[in-house]
């Protein structure tokens, strides 16, 4: 090999080494036309003759099966037995929220006193949302979640790209929280004799 | 002067003084619940406990200084008993951080981060007691959150004077409770007590679960409900967490107002109308110039009033009392040798069954700015006559018929009012929330506020306004 050229250094990491043919430029774009064209001729053959193997799934119709159970996909808020949110407006998630997508109206309830605070609007912006999942470890009442799917997410404007509270709680509703209500062992009242 | 030792440092203190006061002046920060600069020592939270050597655990806002004692405030022994003494506090505490108001600017709180760290060691249930009891229109009270330390009740017995509240029974049964035939409501200082508050037992009713406190940021103001001037904190949201789905009125909005420290004029303390400024300033706005009621831009607005002055051969002008020494200043400057009659207009008269006078903080001129107004220019109703041609009328509260029909008008507000389409040329005001400036008390302690909010596209700030109508070209109207 004494016939070897001396080194230069590539331009860029991944400079292709082209000779005659790969310069001529004809013959590779006919090649890569070729194996293009023969995936999607191939793919279409099957489709039109109702067999299996196309690699494209049919999303949303299809999901893809390999979705891992811990996948952080579309935030659920939990709901108490009798329906309503579980969340007490705390503010923990929009707090912790890396992009700030979470906004949330706290209103007041005097009819229950064991959660006076209660979410009137509760609000969360997926096209920013980073999906990190931070919401759900701040949260102290086990009232907000992320189910491994992730449904309906695409959207055509940025207005609809914010999910509302009433989405959140319905969409998959779950009652099984880790915090149950009413706490157990109330103690005794302060004030009686 | 005896001298003592803070932690092995010598200090310098005075004879009247307590050792929890040398400490905090000497930049040795010593926990306290119960003890407050403006109240009576109580001395019953405990927490500010030091070792003095010789003498044991002692609390130190109750302990006078003598010559050469040896304080520690943070050996061993006193860390340790500090811990167990939240421990004993939060013992019926719900701990409901999470739907509490006071969270993120609680003692308690900060305290058990910097003091304690641990959970509760009792396996015993807590005592419950009354939520949201109804101290008043404006307070509630969390008997649970209460850690008793009588902040609130020495307040209305000291400084506000009401005796509004007391305590009743003993032990863990003990409860703070509106005295029956002295309302808290009537008290015009009643705010105070939240924020004297070190838990989150005393909530606003304005303020309740309306934000996150560490959504909020202080800008420093003045309160214009009275000629006093108190310096105040007006809190609204911080730019980055402005909502962007919610209402964004959310974003322009007060959330609350606190009142800011000054030994000057108001000590620690603001009446109740300070707190309420928001029914003053969240009026529906106005924000289109208009020539008679039809809207026109800014600049050809401004182009009528010059004509209009320029033309005008005896023009009265009505100076606002809630203008700044600035905005004063500029009108006297730049339009004062125009209008030689210009007198000072009371803006806001007060209202029905409005407190007028005490001996705290409360005046009976309900104006911010009139020192400064009166110093510079005339007191008293404007002599009109028949030649009277041009009355500039700045700011609200001033009856038009009294105006000669013959002149014209123009008229600077804010808000929006009927009289806005009388006049022949109308010019909208910023109000305090958007622009700084000073504003000069009964005292003559001049006081600063800054901007908040930004202001409307067509809203103009008075001191550039004046400037802009100075000099008019005569002889073309």
């Amino acid at each position: 090999m004494s016939s070897r050229k001396p080194y230069v250094r590539k331009r860029y990491w991944n400079e292709p080494e082209m000779g005659w043919y790969e310069r001529s430029y004809f013959f590779e774009i006919w090649r890569g036309i070729r194996i293009t064209g023969g995936v999607f001729l191939a793919n279409m053959w099957k489709w039109m003759t109702g067999r299996k193997g196309a690699l494209t799934a049919y999303y949303p119709e299809e999901i893809r099966a390999d979705y891992a159970a811990h996948n952080r996909g579309k935030h659920i808020l939990t709901q108490r037995p009798d329906g309503r949110p579980q969340c007490v407006a705390c503010n923990m998630c929009a707090t912790v929220c890396p992009a700030q997508v979470i906004e949330i109206d706290a209103a007041f309830d005097p009819d229950d006193p064991e959660h006076p605070k209660y979410p009137s609007r509760f609000e969360i912006d997926y096209s920013r949302c980073v999906f990190c999942g931070l919401c759900v470890e701040a949260c102290p009442e086990d009232a907000i979640r992320m189910v491994k799917e992730t449904p309906d997410l695409p959207g055509f404007d940025r207005g609809r790209m914010w999910l509302k509270q009433d989405e959140l709680l319905n969409w998959q509703p779950k009652q099984d929280v880790a915090k149950p209500y009413p706490a157990a062992g109330a103690g005794r009242t302060r004030g009686a004799p | 002067m005896p001298e003592i030792f803070l932690n092995g440092q010598a200090v310098q203190a005075r004879e009247d003084q307590t050792v929890l006061q040398v400490a905090l002046e000497n930049g040795v920060f010593v926990p306290y619940f119960c003890w407050h600069p403006h109240l009576s020592t109580a001395g019953n939270c405990r927490m500010c406990l030091v070792e003095v050597e010789g003498r044991g655990l002692d609390i130190a806002c109750n302990m006078p200084v003598s010559a050469g004692m040896k304080v520690f405030t943070d050996s061993d022994d006193v860390k340790a008993h500090r811990k167990a003494i939240l421990q004993f506090i939060t013992l019926n505490h719900p701990v409901d951080c999470g739907i509490c108001d006071k969270a993120g600017e609680c003692t308690l709180q900060d305290y058990h981060y910097a003091y304690n760290g641990e959970p509760s060691l009792s396996v015993d249930a807590k005592v419950r007691s009354t939520k949201y009891y109804n101290l008043s229109n404006r307070i509630l009270l969390d008997n649970e959150r209460c850690i008793l330390c009588l902040r609130c009740t020495r307040f209305t017995h000291e400084i506000s004077k009401s005796m509004a509240l007391g305590i009743e029974r003993r032990g863990d049964v003990s409860n703070i409770r509106p005295v029956e035939d002295r309302p808290l409501g009537e008290d015009p200082y009643s705010d105070n007590i939240v924020d004297l508050c070190p838990v989150g037992a005393l909530q606003s009713r304005q303020f309740l679960y309306k934000s996150r406190v560490w959504y909020l940021k202080a800008t420093p103001s003045v309160c214009p409900g009275c000629e006093r001037g108190c310096t105040i904190q007006v809190w609204h949201r911080k730019p980055e967490w402005f909502v962007k789905s919610l209402d964004q009125r959310q974003n322009t909005s007060i959330a609350r107002i606190t009142p800011l420290e000054n030994p000057a004029v108001n000590g620690p303390w603001i009446c109740n109308k300070g707190r309420d400024l928001a029914r003053i300033f969240e009026r529906v706005r106005a924000d289109q110039p208009m020539l008679k009621g039809r809207p026109v831009p800014v600049a050809e607005a401004i182009d009528a009033a010059r004509r209009l002055i320029g033309a005008a051969r005896h023009p009265v002008a009505l100076v606002s009392n809630w203008g700044s020494n600035e905005e004063l200043d500029s009108f006297k400057r730049h339009l004062g040798e125009v209008f030689v009659h210009a007198h000072v207009k009371t803006d806001w008269q007060p209202e029905e069954g409005e407190r007028l006078e005490d001996d705290l903080l409360i005046r009976p001129d309900k104006n911010p700015n009139t020192a400064k107004a009166r110093e510079l220019f005339d007191m008293g109703e404007p002599n009109y006559h028949d030649g009277t041609d041009l009355v500039l009328v700045w700011g609200e509260g001033y009856d038009f018929s009294r105006i000669p029909p013959q002149a014209k008008i123009i008229f600077l507000n804010s808000y929006l009012a009927p009289e806005n389409g009388h006049a022949d040329v109308f010019l909208p005001l910023s109000i305090q929330t958007e622009r700084a400036g000073h504003y000069t008390n009964f005292q003559g302690v001049v006081s600063k506020f800054e901007p908040c909010f930004p202001k409307g596209e067509a809203v103009l700030d008075a001191e550039a306004l004046f400037k802009a109508l100075e000099a008019p070209p005569r002889g073309h109207t």
